[in-house]
């Protein structure tokens, strides 16, 4: 991407007339850290239980023949800290100086830009998008840790087959809790920490749109995540991540807590999405057509304009069954009613959007960076853009095909199998653009280079596994199977996971100044990717034998398979020990890395490392694509030149420069 | 870009520009909001097409008198043309009509909200009696919401009035408020079509899952 003179200066602060300045800068928001954010939330729980107390009582019942009492308890106390936190965070400090007409001076958003804190503005409300950033990879890698770790001990259980470890229920609620952490934390991995951190700078602005409602969207996630955990010592999470009803709503009160979860999570990644949407129409650099935008902002487009409308559809299904089990209402109550198709239907209008939430930004970082590695123009950019939002489209006319087998509206199955047959193609024009690049090129053999081959390999298994899944007659045979488990840990783990790994590789040494250890980093990824094939090969064959998912006492004619899907799940905790280990090393003592290390010709290679608070000294002008590598392409000067030679009947010139 | 533009205190931007950002941020936040409000309208026409368990209609057909959401859906209809009428006033340096709009349009606003909780309490069913009920408490209730949220907006345009934050060349917050209560209207709207025009459902022959007792 070739950047061209100077049109817009910075404005300083003695510029422009300011506000009433009311005190120090930054106001309340000196007083509030992640400290009082925490100790305000469990007070306000506290509270809310105690006061709640003593308004209910325990006789009362639900339709579902639950206890209403201790469940407006429970859920009052959720409530409460979350608002508790968020009030100690500051989040509400904006809103009121609004009311207030206390708007922000510019030393004020200096303050709340982190400025001069040190390393206090990572515990703090702070709004440089770099910072947010920061925040979350950290709080992503967090929960895929605490997921990862119930993975263990999902497979330790089934690998133990001489043995019952859990009992039942915990067990499935370990399933449950592993399963809806993975989500939440694949939803934010790369949208969260790049989206946050690269995206601004690459197309050219100084800021996201909205500032504080970025550091809003991830205060929100992290206050989301206590009610989660802590279903595990309330009654648990028995019934997968989907908590069908009416399972949902007689299960014991640690549903709640999921319940919870979503609602807020739903919050955060609305206003996240607003902020990155917003900033990728509105703020990119003059210059910066469509047809200029770097592929990896399409991805987190695409993947954000889904979240924001798909969401909310999740977010009320949870709404709904936390009403039904608090004012017994009947949304989801047969009895009374209710449907709970109407939940399925509610569930899957996001569910399975919710894949490409996940599998788009890290794929399309794949894109991204691939082109910098091969030294070659990505092959068929409108591909891959007609590929990602086509994917957009479809993906709103494929949630059906969760539900063949639930009875729900028959005949709807063939046209849903149509639909989600259909999605494959756009999906296999991302595949087809990443072996288009590849095609004939020569690799710069680095981590995240190396992950593209990985990650394709993946998804082809994902992918193809998928179009039989979404075929009815094989469904019938495979639904609910160990085959389904290991198709959707393709995509999401194979695919998804994997491209993050190479993207937050990628972008490392932007975020922190510092190489990542390629040596460790790719010995890391490929223990895992081999662990990975193990676990989950292994798995689709346990599947192919029938063995049914969610159970941990089965016939020993599994045994094998799970065997070896254990000790693959190992190697995969081994290899994500190695890459962590990698990444905090090399935080701390890595190689120093220049601004640009590996040529890229995207905006964001081209400021300096540290990235300086204002990201651009002066605002960029844009005057071509952003993949002119290798231009004209050396293997197209070779074929002209084989083509001459066969029309002209003159000898080839080969190797042309 | 105006000459007389003032620039943005914090990015040192001109004005416009933040408002146009402002505004297609809003814009987003009305689609998102819209699919949730479109989730209550699926359950609603969906149970009320299924009856499951002959269980749509309240106990005695006591459905919810109607003209209570009407009366809300015109009241926020008129905030939003008060806020509208006081905003295209404040852009033609008419700050008295923006201080009249913004309260009025506040007043409205509280008076919805004021009547839609009173029409929660005098519901003739409780949340529980039958799937009726329960959707229309909860059309109720999320209206009260966003009521008491757009009254936190609207009477926040008219503090801001007051302080001299809203001015001729520096509007746009006003105009944003206007535009989230057209929205708000659209979804109240929503509520008052769906309980005027589904009340008994077409279902005559729904599957019956009989009574249940307590184990």
């Amino acid at each position: 991407m070739t950047t061209a003179t100077v049109t817009v200066t910075i404005h300083e602060a003695p510029d422009v007339i300011q506000p009433r300045q009311h005190g120090k800068p930054g106001g309340l928001l000196r007083y509030c850290n992640f400290v009082t954010a925490l100790i305000l939330g469990i007070v306000l729980a506290a509270l809310a239980y105690w006061i709640t107390g003593m308004f209910t009582t325990g006789e009362a019942l639900n339709a579902n023949f639950v206890p209403i009492g201790i469940n407006v308890q429970i859920t009052a106390m959720y409530v409460g800290w979350v608002v508790g936190f968020m009030i100690g965070i500051g989040a509400f400090v904006g809103p009121i100086r609004w009311f207030l007409g206390r708007d922000l001076t510019h030393a004020d958003a200096e303050y709340l830009a982190g400025r001069g804190q040190g390393r206090m503005k990572f515990w703090k409300y702070t709004t440089d998008h770099k910072i947010v950033g920061i925040q979350y990879l950290i709080v992503s890698m967090a929960l895929l840790g605490f997921g990862g770790l119930l993975a263990m001990l999902i497979r330790t259980e089934l690998g133990v087959t001489w043995a019952e470890l859990f009992n039942p229920n915990f067990y499935n609620s370990i399933i449950g809790t592993h399963g809806i952490v993975m989500i939440i934390a694949m939803i934010v991995v790369v949208s969260g920490p790049l989206g946050n951190f690269i995206v601004p700078i690459m197309v050219g602005a100084r800021d996201m749109a909205f500032p504080r409602l970025n550091a809003l969207s991830i205060w929100l996630l992290v206050a989301a995540i206590p009610p989660l955990a802590s279903n595990l010592a309330l009654g648990g999470l028995r019934d997968g991540w989907t908590v069908y009803q009416p399972l949902a709503d007689q299960a014991p009160v640690g549903m709640i807590g999921y319940q919870i979860t979503i609602i807020t999570f739903g919050f955060s990644t609305a206003i996240a999405s607003v902020n990155l949407m917003t900033t990728i129409v509105k703020m990119r650099a003059k210059g910066m057509t469509w047809s200029r935008v770097p592929i990896f902002v399409y991805g987190i487009f695409a993947s954000s304009l889904m979240g924001l409308i798909w969401f909310p559809m999740y977010q009320y299904s949870q709404w709904f069954a936390l009403s039904d089990r608090v004012i017994n209402t009947s949304f989801y109550v047969p009895a009374q009613g209710g449907s709970v198709w109407l939940y399925e239907n509610l569930f899957w209008l996001l569910g399975h959007p919710e894949v490409y939430v996940i599998v788009l930004p890290g794929v399309a970082a794949l894109l991204e960076l691939m082109v910098v590695f091969l030294r070659k123009p990505l092959f068929s950019y409108k591909f891959a853009v007609a590929g990602i939002f086509g994917i957009v489209g479809l993906s709103a006319v494929v949630w059906v095909h969760h539900m063949y087998m639930t009875g729900w509206a028959p005949s709807s199955n063939y046209p849903f199998m149509l639909s989600t047959e259909m999605i494959s193609i756009p999906i296999s024009f991302l595949v087809l653009v990443m072996l288009g690049t590849m095609w004939r090129a020569r690799p710069w053999t680095r981590l995240p280079m190396m992950a593209v081959y990985a990650v394709v390999w993946n998804k082809v298994i994902g992918g193809i596994t998928g179009v039989f899944l979404s075929d009815v007659p094989v469904d019938q045979y495979m639904h609910g199977s160990m085959f389904v488990v290991a198709h959707f840990h393709y995509m999401l783990m194979g695919a998804g996971l994997f491209s993050a790994m190479a993207a937050i590789a990628y972008w490392f040494p932007k975020m922190t100044g510092r190489y990542l250890d390629n040596r460790w980093g790719s010995i890391g990824f490929w223990v895992a990717f081999g662990g990975f094939q193990l676990t989950f090969l292994s798995m689709f064959a346990a599947g192919l034998q029938g063995m049914p998912r969610r159970v941990l006492q089965f016939d020993s004619l599994f045994n094998v398979s799970n065997w070896i899907s254990t000790i693959g799940a190992y190697i995969i905790g081994i290899g994500m020990l190695i890459f962590l280990a990698a990444v905090i090393n090399s935080w701390r003592s890595g190689e120093i890395a220049p601004a640009n290390p590996y040529g890229a010709k995207t905006l964001e290679a081209q400021v300096p490392t540290p990235v300086p608070p204002e990201n651009f000294a002066v605002l960029p002008v844009i005057t071509s694509d952003p993949y002119g590598y290798g231009s004209p392409d050396p293997y197209e000067l070779e074929d002209e030149a084989r083509r001459a030679a066969l029309e002209g009947g003159e000898p080839a010139k080969v190797g042309a420069s | 870009m105006s000459v007389t533009e003032p620039l943005s205190p914090t990015t040192g931007e001109p004005v416009s520009v933040v408002a146009s950002r402002n505004r297609l941020g809003v814009w987003f936040i009305i689609i998102s909001c819209t699919t949730g409000s479109l989730s209550l309208l699926i359950s609603y026409s969906y149970l009320w097409s299924l009856n499951v368990n002959s269980a749509w209609a309240p106990p005695n057909n006591a459905w919810a008198t109607l003209w209570p959401f009407w009366a809300i859906f015109v009241g926020e209809i008129l905030a939003g043309l008060a806020m509208r009428w006081g905003w295209k006033g404040m852009e033609k340096g008419d700050r008295g009509r923006m201080l009249a709009g913004s309260l009025i349009s506040s007043l409205l606003l509280i008076a919805a909200f004021v009547g839609q909780v009173a029409q929660i309490m005098t519901f003739p069913f409780g949340p529980s009696d039958g799937a009726y009920a329960s959707v229309t408490f909860w059309f109720a209730l999320s209206n009260a919401g966003w009521v008491l949220l757009s009254s936190f907006l609207a009477f926040g345009i008219f503090n801001r009035t007051l302080a001299g934050k809203i001015t001729a060349t520096n509007a746009s917050h006003a105009g944003l408020v206007a535009m989230w209560l057209v929205w708000l209207a659209g979804v109240a709207f929503i509520g008052a079509i769906c309980t005027t025009t589904m009340q008994e459902s077409p279902n005559t022959n729904s599957p019956d899952f009989g009574n249940f007792q307590e184990p």
